[in-house]
């Protein structure tokens, strides 16, 4: 049954395709110095780079066509002492559509700040938001930090990994008492 | 600047016109509406956090929870990513039983989008339909999984046991009785002028914006782009299956709708084709000791086409049993957060409903 699909010519267009991501790693790597890259799989590139550097990149790879920007995420690598952020691109046109960019830079625990992207990808903004919220994490140049979706204010972003979520429960609901107790 | 006309409404979780546990803040001058705000938040459960307390497997009845109308795409886009990182391979029978599922709960997520569209706009007989059709297709899934709405079948290394006697048959009788309707649907629904007049024209959207905004899924398709990750990125076994990506020129509520509807109509095609093709064989490939599986270090980015759109999922694991930060690209996110607020700005108060479920939000999807 599967014979009689119109073929796809996945051979072809894979081995050319393989070509077109070596082109795109000599590219960035002229560019930019200090870039070091990955290929975790044939379609799969992740780039560390400096975080001065962020801005530019994210500016090379929308002109070469990645222009869809899938989703801003957040690390908290403690051990280290870094958050790291992750900017993964991919594209809406057909011949790129299976590729994705995976960006990757990190930021000092302490202190944290970074520049927004909004000015470059517009749905960048609830994405930073909510990293704000749950990391604390503060993105410069951005027009309403604040709250998505929590209520109140932390003393530590709950989403960082020194904040134990059983602790906070054990902390904040004991402390309400049953209605039984209240009369 | 607040002119002395201007008013705050809020439109909330407890508003007749609102689907879902969501909310919207409507600065409006008159019956216009001059900006909004959309304020997520009320079903957040934290659950990427509580993901990274508890091991690989015991993850599982969590991720379906994220989205209660569509849960199968989250169990597959987890169960990829899983493999992905522990390089496990999944038989064929396996992801062709997969296909089914993820189709079938496709047509459920579609068939509930129609009710709370043909609902919100007054057309309940329409909607009684879309509910009952619904129900048809939890009865399968009661019969497959166990579950009627969560259904934990798709398992890291394919699924958890194989369909059982005469469930194909039944699987095709449903689809029958649906398909059936068809005829109704459209005369009472989709070609009813009465919905085009309410539907045209409301919540336009350009290819460009769309594009800038990032949406996927039917708004963009409505649009005239044809992406659909089942074709561009094909994932269990979309790449062996014939099907067409419906798409619609004028990007309104109407167009977005018609893409629904002739979705709907290539997902039936897709089971009927998988049953055709499936073969005889396992249908999981043994994974180690949960209790004891530690996945290598590594990260990676999955992402299939839900409902709704593009669905994500990103994953680092540092070799420990349990996950190290779990990351998912919803849908619904940009969507409901950016487009929503976008569109609504100079639309009618009357209207605001309509834009929403029209833009197909689900808020659990959102908070997480």
């Amino acid at each position: 049954m599967a014979t009689s699909l119109p073929d796809r010519g996945k051979g072809k267009y894979i081995e050319g395709k393989v070509k077109k991501m070596d082109k795109l790693i000599k590219e960035i790597t002229l560019a930019f110095k200090g870039v070091k890259e990955t290929t975790i799989e044939a379609d799969k590139l992740i780039i560390n780079a400096k975080k001065d550097d962020v801005l530019d990149i994210l500016n090379f790879f929308k002109e070469r066509g990645y222009d869809h920007l899938s989703l801003i995420s957040c690390v908290d690598w403690i051990e280290s002492g870094q958050f790291e952020l992750i900017y993964i691109l991919s594209s809406y046109s057909e011949q790129n559509g299976k590729k994705h960019i995976i960006l990757k830079t990190k930021i000092p625990r302490k202190n944290p700040k970074f520049k927004t992207v909004i000015q470059i990808f517009e749905n960048a903004e609830p994405y930073e938001r909510e990293i704000h919220e749950l990391f604390g994490i503060n993105f410069e140049g951005h027009p309403r930090l604040t709250h998505l979706f929590l209520e109140r204010n932390y003393k530590i972003p709950p989403f960082r990994k020194d904040f134990n979520t059983r602790e906070y429960v054990k902390e904040f609901f004991e402390k309400i008492p049953f209605v039984e107790d209240k009369k | 600047m607040k002119t002395e006309r201007e008013l705050e409404l809020y439109f909330g979780p407890q508003h007749l016109g609102m689907v879902g546990n969501f909310s919207i803040t409507l600065q409006v001058e008159g019956d216009k509406i001059v900006k909004a705000f959309a304020n997520p938040g009320y079903l957040h459960r934290g659950f990427e956090k509580l993901m990274e307390y508890r091991t690989w497997i015991q993850n599982f009845p969590m991720v379906c929870r994220i989205n209660v109308i569509e849960p199968d795409s989250m169990e597959m886009v987890y169960a990829m990513a899983v493999e992905k990182l522990a390089g496990i391979e999944v038989p064929e029978r396996a992801n062709y039983i997969r296909t089914i599922v993820l189709e079938l709960s496709r047509l459920a997520s579609h068939l509930f989008g129609c009710w709370a569209y043909a609902n919100m706009l007054g057309f309940d007989t329409v909607a009684q339909w879309a509910m009952y059709h619904r129900d048809l297709l939890l009865d399968l899934f009661e019969e497959l999984t166990g579950g009627r709405v969560y259904h934990i079948y798709i398992w890291p290394g394919g699924v958890r046991r194989d369909i059982p006697k005469g469930f194909k048959d039944k699987v095709l009788n449903t689809l029958h009785t649906i398909g059936s309707c068809i005829p109704d649907y459209d005369a009472a629904f989709f070609n009813n002028r009465l919905f085009y007049k309410r539907a045209k024209n409301i919540g336009k959207i350009t290819k460009e914006q769309a594009k800038r905004l990032g949406a996927t899924g039917p708004i963009l398709r409505a649009t005239g782009l044809k992406h659909d990750i089942r074709k561009i990125d094909p994932y269990a076994m979309y790449d062996k299956i014939d099907f067409e990506v419906p798409t619609r020129e004028d990007g309104d509520a109407y167009s977005r709708i018609w893409v629904v509807r002739d979705e709907m109509i290539q997902s039936v095609h897709i089971i009927m084709q998988c049953f055709e093709k499936m073969p005889e064989g396992e249908v999981f490939n043994r994974i180690p000791n949960p209790f004891k599986w530690k996945i290598p270090k590594g990260e990676t980015y999955v992402r299939v086409e839900s409902s709704r759109g593009e669905l994500g999922l990103y994953l680092v694991s540092n070799g420990e049993d349990k996950p190290y930060r779990v990351h998912f690209r919803t849908p619904s996110y940009p969507h409901g957060l950016i487009i929503l607020e976008k569109l609504l700005e100079k639309a009618s108060i009357a209207d605001v409903g309509n834009i929403m479920i029209s833009l197909y939000v689900v808020a659990p999807e959102i908070d997480r």
